[in-house]
């Protein structure tokens, strides 16, 4: 049995992470859970503690690519096996943790695709050209076929822990760190996953970023399809 | 008798004169001195020596000798905000890293300030 770390990165979610959390009990006893709290200004620390689950606090708000590092680094420097993102809203089912856990054994990164085949997941229209453009540019990159790159259900093993400690793209980490890990001759499968619509708080992605969300992610994907050299990383 | 072109080496002078001091204090960094040095250098060559701008802008085909001045001052400008948003990014990196060591190590703490209580 190895030793699974579920990582949780929060912002302002105390409305959602307590089920979260329950959910997660419920169907894995065997696993940690570590919440990151990125500098909520709600009650979002003080619900996980009552859980007794751990959290760590940044001092300030620092976007969800340094939080999920931050995570990284926990599970590097504790030795976890495995590491398992789930988002915090809840849109993500503990019941298919199981079905990840089960193929991370033979490949570095397992990602929860909504698109893998037909689940109840239904997108706003924006949302779902969105999502198709970057499955479709990472998969001509990568020349591997990829139906969900934007999903933050993953589970990843012990080769991605560290190179996620050692780099992890800042803002909208989702669809670069895929592309990352290609370069690094790592093993990525999909697998179907079921996804909610969020049960509270809202979502970080507004329609006002959402221009800024799409140029910004094309142009790392491709400069990350292009950098053959390291990536440099702090000593 | 004062004219612009000793109004620009007294300038200039000055200008040199103001970097060194700031870095003498400690206010300004050796690595970030050099390019305004280099600033202050040109600058002082061009006032002691109007006609290289006019010889310069002459080779170059440029019929308005003082354009290729401006050429250069935008050009520098470009090239120190580039220096600028290069060091944004290292320091925005490391602080990015010390946050992130902080909280783990924060975390640590509050355990074992609890297992002492």
């Amino acid at each position: 049995m190895f030793k699974v770390l579920v990582i949780i990165p929060a912002y302002n979610e105390e409305l959602s992470i307590q089920h979260v959390i329950r959910e997660i009990k419920s169907h894995m006893s065997s696993v940690d859970i570590l919440v990151i709290n990125d500098g909520s200004t709600d009650n979002t620390e003080a619900v996980v503690k009552e859980e007794g689950t751990k959290v760590l606090s940044m001092p300030f708000n620092v976007g969800i690519g340094g939080t999920m590092q931050t995570g990284y680094i926990y599970a590097r420097d504790n030795g976890y096996d495995v590491a398992v993102q789930m988002d915090a809203d809840g849109q993500h089912a503990a019941a298919d943790l199981p079905k990840l856990l089960s193929r991370v054994e033979e490949n570095d990164l397992v990602i929860g695709s909504r698109f893998l085949e037909q689940t109840s997941y239904r997108a706003p229209l924006m949302r779902k050209v969105g999502i198709r453009f970057f499955s479709l540019l990472v998969s001509l990159v990568t020349k591997q076929r990829f139906t969900d790159t934007t999903s933050g259900f993953r589970a990843a093993g012990r080769k991605v822990i560290e190179l996620y400690a050692d780099y992890y793209p800042m803002d909208y980490p989702e669809v670069e760190s895929i592309v990352y890990l290609t370069n690094r001759k790592c093993k990525l499968v999909e697998v179907k996953a079921e996804m909610r619509q969020r049960e509270a708080g809202k979502s970080s992605i507004t329609p006002f970023k959402s221009a800024y969300y799409m140029i910004k992610v094309t142009l790392s994907v491709l400069i990350s399809a292009v950098r053959f050299k390291e990536v440099k990383s702090l000593p | 008798m004062i004219n612009i072109y000793l109004l620009s080496i007294l300038f200039s002078v000055l200008f040199l004169i103001v970097i060194l001091e700031l870095v003498r204090r400690r206010k300004l960094k050796e690595q970030y001195s050099l390019l305004w040095i280099l600033m202050g250098i040109l600058l002082l060559i061009i006032s002691l020596n109007v006609r290289l701008i006019e010889k310069l802008a002459f080779w170059l085909h440029i019929e308005y000798a003082p354009a290729l001045l401006f050429l250069f001052g935008l050009l520098f400008c470009f090239v120190f905000i580039l220096h600028l948003t290069l060091v944004v990014t290292k320091l925005s990196e490391q602080v990015l890293r010390l946050t992130q060591e902080l909280t783990i190590l924060k975390g640590k703490e509050s355990i074992l300030h609890e297992r002492d209580h």
